[in-house]
């Protein structure tokens, strides 16, 4: 039997905070994100010109830098919570948070280092 | 050995039966099914932009195919996603810090409500109507 998630109290663990916290500043950053490369941009896409004097700009390189931390941290966190219903062993929960760690941070990685190539 | 594994895998996909649930758990299988495309989108997102190492015209002959109607179509689902997991995210949010616990259900669907306009209107801009 499945209990209703809405009579559930979470569980406030470190992980639950980090995509609590991370999920309110994705509601602002992807927002952002969403606007203004869809709604402000011309024709709803920036051309590569368009993108690399974007990219140029300092307040809009940290909140795209913001934005890619928050939204890999997000996810990979989310990923992790429904792999931890397979109801891992805690070796095998180590061994996935440690995966989870190299895939992020191999993530965050790759944004930045595209970015910086265009923008150089 | 087989048998625990099956265990395990049924165990972790019973939430994606929502077979004569309540209200609760159709948003809890949505905010993780939406979960999940988002999480694939973000990785198809940044395979793309690699586009962008190539040259400006790599990159500028995929905005030329991501402006047509079926790309389009495809940011208005993806919109959806976004709202949906979104806004069902911060009533889990405030609900974890105890803010409106009572009143969820109403909480759920004024969101989902609010998130349906903003679709609405968000795809008449994306579409240019």
């Amino acid at each position: 039997m499945i209990e209703n998630p809405f009579a559930e109290e979470p569980k406030p663990t470190s992980a639950w905070l980090w995509q609590v916290f991370t999920g309110i500043g994705l509601v602002i950053l992807l927002g952002l994100h969403f606007i203004a490369n869809h709604f402000v941009a011309k024709g709803g896409l920036r051309d590569f010109a368009e993108v690399v004097a974007y990219l140029r700009n300092p307040v809009i390189l940290c909140l795209e830098v913001l934005f890619l931390l928050c939204v890999t941290t997000h996810a990979l966190l989310g990923v992790r919570a429904i792999l931890l219903d397979f109801g891992l062993s805690e070796p095998a929960e180590r061994r996935l948070n440690q995966v989870l760690k190299v895939v992020g941070v191999l993530t965050v990685a790759y944004g930045l280092g595209v970015t910086w190539m265009v923008i150089r | 050995m087989s048998t625990l594994n099956y265990r395990k895998l049924s165990r972790a996909s019973r939430w994606l039966d929502v077979r004569r649930r309540k209200l609760g758990m159709w948003a809890y299988v949505l905010n993780r099914i939406t979960g999940i495309g988002l999480v694939i989108y973000l990785y198809l997102h940044l395979v793309v932009l690699s586009s962008l190492l190539r040259g400006a015209a790599a990159w500028d002959s995929f905005v030329a195919l991501a402006r047509s109607p079926f790309y389009l179509a495809l940011d208005v689902i993806l919109l959806a996603g976004i709202l949906v997991h979104g806004l069902n995210g911060l009533r889990v949010a405030f609900t974890g810090f105890g803010v409106g616990v009572g009143a969820q259900k109403a909480i759920f669907t004024v969101l989902m409500v609010v998130g349906a306009i903003a679709l609405w209107v968000a795809a008449l801009k994306i579409f240019h109507v």
